[in-house]
């Protein structure tokens, strides 16, 4: 039994996510009057809405039972502050209530709310009876303070490269080239023949990245590049703009950039006259192409198919382009990305590709559609280090989850999730191995002399 | 009395009726109408096939996850909800009143059936408060409202339990009776008890977004 | 306490009394309801003389009705028929069933004159 003074200590202890500061959120709110805000809310309310969010807000009986679905509100000891309906009631409810009246503290509040403590992941939409997607609400709000310039200011610095670089890191174009050359180059020493073929105008495959692949994690481009020429695959990857499949604009609601953005990958993987995208382990990329920023542009669906990695790998395993050597031996269990998961159901496919090269997997709980959310995903980690411990305190039960599994390796097919991984088991000392599928079948594939 | 009952039991009854019935028709084909104006594209997403599967699957009793985490909500809302459907359909001396004036009649329940079930929905009634009362995440989200909209669903079972057992003051609670339950019928399309017609869209459109996009479960 | 007591007794005799005094009267009666299979709801009780006196009715067919092809007969009465001999339970036509013919008469009436119990609780004694 703790003494009750001591568990007082502890709570204290843990950082208040009422106590961050953040200069984007500041200097936004306060330029701002009740005049402008009313005006954009309006605005935003009646032009970009519909029945759909009257509806949502109108049929919803207040009846708590989406809470248990978010990280938040669980790792939080049941606060209903981080309840996904807590979060619309601190949110949307008034904005409409007060047809827009609400004071620039509040949006500041509110953009926090909507940008750091929610990862738009949807899990809320698969536990409320009536199936509100509540994460839909969620990104109306970050739309409303995208307009009103109130977002968090390293998304905000994201979405900017964004719209100056059709990147996502301030990638130039000549560091995008230099950085794809100089991993064949280094590949070419493990398989001679290989290539990375730029510009191939028809061949199969566009292979895209996220921009902190070439950034910081160019040994991916490496193992791509290995996977690829060992699996035989007629493929090419863009030299212009177009090649980042990434989209933070589309987290900080700043749709017009998204759109920008998925027409330049689109567009690009047209120019190549390739039959379909391949993109690397991204979730967030996934959504943007697949859900959202292709919807923007008109598309039911994308114009030209898009493939995640783990649908790749399974394709290529499963039709024997890829042959393993010898399983890999850790323990390990997989994390099932949101946007991939609930949002593209490739978790039976994860699974096949995951038993295919290790030896012991172990499943977390609970999994597939129901996996609990990484906390990064959703533009949260593009928030940067102010709301770091907002991702930490915010996901105590993923750290709960990995550790009940008692795997040495976590494989967590999206980038967002293995940064925000990487950050938990770090954070809740777990010691435990963050991986991408492409790391382990690598390492385990038999790779041409 | 007898000129408030025929006053509430008739021209009243009839506007209370026009306003549930016309009400609902407005509200739902408002929803499609301004759907088609401002958000077209969301028709093209909807199926049957898999707003069906939504559909059964959360009509199903523990077919959801969340209905498994939240065992004693779910009994309860199922009973309530059957119950609240079928009581005031089905109950002979309203049978009866319909068929002395528009001469239409249908299969009643043993009054001691609707008897329980009445009490069940009483029962669920109080269950819903005091969760709504106890529960942090609910109270959380609980305005007056709230309160409102329970005690207009609670109300018209209550003044009927007690019509039907003529307990003291059985005239007024008659009229009472009456009166309440035309107060719900106009708040369904009216209030957030809208759920009642809309719940079947919005389940229906997550459905297919889930079924036909994105391949995956919804419960 | 002893308050208590005494009251309750006080009440009870009182509803003792009541109820003897009223059980006792000679020409206390009913509706007949021996048409039907099975009744649902309480007996009705009614006093013939004393309604119609109240009520002020003089011709026998305003309850006791005649009606042929749909039209009422002013000159004709029933008094001596069984509202059952012609309307079943099950409904037929024109003639309402026997249950809805028994509200009709009596409601249907009380609606109209606007004097006279209207609600189910007014009529039918408590289960």
């Amino acid at each position: 039994m703790a003494d009750p003074a001591e568990k007082i200590e502890e709570k204290k202890a843990i950082p208040s996510d009422d106590n961050i500061v953040d200069e984007g959120l500041e200097k936004g709110a306060a330029a701002l009057t009740e005049d402008k805000i009313a005006s954009v809310i309006n605005q935003v309310i009646d032009e970009e809405t519909g029945a759909r969010l009257k509806v949502y807000v109108d049929t919803c009986i207040h009846c708590g039972l989406c809470s248990e679905a978010c990280h938040y509100y669980v790792s939080h000891d049941k606060d209903p502050q981080y309840s996904p309906v807590g979060k619309i009631k601190q949110t949307i409810w008034p904005m409409l209530k007060k047809k827009g009246r609400v004071s620039p503290e509040f949006i500041k509040k509110a953009s926090q709310i909507a940008s750091t403590q929610c990862n738009v992941c949807k899990r809320c939409a698969m536990y409320c009876p009536f199936g509100i997607d509540i994460a839909y609400m969620i990104s109306i709000v970050r739309r409303i303070c995208h307009k009103l310039g109130v977002t968090p200011l390293y998304l905000q610095d994201t979405a900017n490269s964004h719209s100056v670089t059709m990147n996502q890191m301030w990638v130039k174009e000549d560091e995008w080239i230099d950085t794809l050359q100089w991993q064949e180059e280094d590949a070419r020493e493990e398989i001679p023949s290989l290539r990375i073929p730029l510009e191939k105008e028809g061949a199969d495959i566009m292979y895209s990245v996220i921009a902190p692949e070439p950034k910081f994690l160019a040994g991916l481009i490496y193992q791509a590049g290995i996977i690829m020429n060992t699996a035989g695959i007629n493929w090419t990857m863009p030299a212009t703009p177009g090649w980042d499949n990434s989209d933070m604009a589309m987290y900080s609601g700043d749709n017009e950039i998204m759109g920008r953005l998925k027409k330049s990958h689109f567009e690009t993987a047209a120019r190549l006259k390739v039959k379909k995208i391949v993109m690397g382990e991204c979730g967030h990329a996934f959504r943007s192409v697949y859900d959202v920023g292709n919807r923007w542009l008109g598309w039911k669906m994308p114009p030209v198919e898009v493939v995640h990695a783990i649908e790749f790998y399974y394709d290529i395993l499963k039709a024997g382009k890829i042959k393993i050597k010898k399983k890999y031996e850790k323990p390990v269990t997989l994390h099932d990305p949101c946007n991939v998961v609930r949002g593209r159901g490739l978790h039976e496919k994860a699974r096949y590709v995951v038993n295919a090269i290790c030896e012991n997997f172990i499943e977390m709980h609970p999994n597939r559609e129901h996996n609990y959310c990484c906390a990064a995903g959703g533009g949260v980690i593009n928030c940067g280090p102010p709301f770091k411990m907002t991702r930490m305190t915010g996901n105590r039960v993923k750290a709960d989850q990995i550790r009940t599994t008692g795997a040495s390796v976590v494989i967590s097919p999206c980038h967002n999730c293995h940064s925000g991984l990487e950050d938990i088991v770090h954070h809740y000392e777990l010691g435990t191995e963050v991986k991408f599928i492409s790391d382990i079948l690598y390492e385990v594939m038999e790779k041409p002399e | 009395m007898n000129t408030l009952y025929q006053f509430v039991a008739g021209p009243l009854l009839w506007i209370a009726f026009a306003l549930f019935i016309g009400g609902s028709l407005y509200k739902v084909i408002n929803l499609i109408l301004l759907t088609q104006k401002k958000e077209a594209y969301l028709f093209c997403f909807l199926s049957w096939k898999w707003s069906l599967r939504s559909i059964l699957h959360w009509l199903t009793p523990f077919g959801p996850r969340n209905m498994k985490l939240h065992p004693a909500m779910t009994v309860v809302t199922f009973i309530f909800h059957i119950c609240l459907l079928l009581t005031p359909v089905f109950l002979l001396s309203h049978l009866i009143l319909l068929e002395e004036s528009i001469n239409i009649s249908w299969w009643a329940l043993p009054d001691q059936v609707a008897d329980i079930m009445t009490l069940l929905i009483i029962g669920a009634c109080i269950f819903f408060l005091v969760r709504r009362i106890n529960s942090p995440e609910v109270r959380y989200v609980t305005s007056a409202s709230d309160f409102v909209l329970l005690a207009i669903v609670a109300a018209p079972f209550v003044t009927g339990f007690w019509a039907y057992h003529q307990w003291a003051g059985y005239q007024p609670a008659m009229i009472l009776h009456i009166v309440t339950g035309e107060i719900m019928l106009v708040a369904i399309p009216f209030t957030r008890l809208s759920h009642m017609l809309f719940a079947v869209f919005t389940r229906a459109y997550i459905g297919s977004e889930f079924g036909g996009v994105r391949h995956a479960k919804d419960w | 306490m002893k308050n208590g007591i005494l009251i309750m007794f006080a009440v009870l005799l009182i509803s003792v009394i009541t109820f003897a005094t009223a059980s006792s009267q000679e020409d206390v009666s009913y509706i007949d309801t021996s048409s039907f299979g099975k009744t649902v709801r309480g007996m009705v009780p009614f006093e013939h003389d004393e309604h119609n006196d109240n009520a002020g009715l003089e011709d026998c067919n305003i309850c006791h009705h005649v009606y042929e092809d749909g039209i009422f007969m002013e000159d004709e009465s029933s008094e001596d028929q069984m509202c059952s001999e012609c309307h079943d339970e099950d409904s037929s036509g024109d003639k309402p069933p026997l249950r809805t013919a028994f509200h009709k008469n009596c409601k249907g009436c009380h609606l109209e004159s606007k004097a006279g119990p209207v609600m189910c609780g007014s009529c039918h004694e408590k289960n």
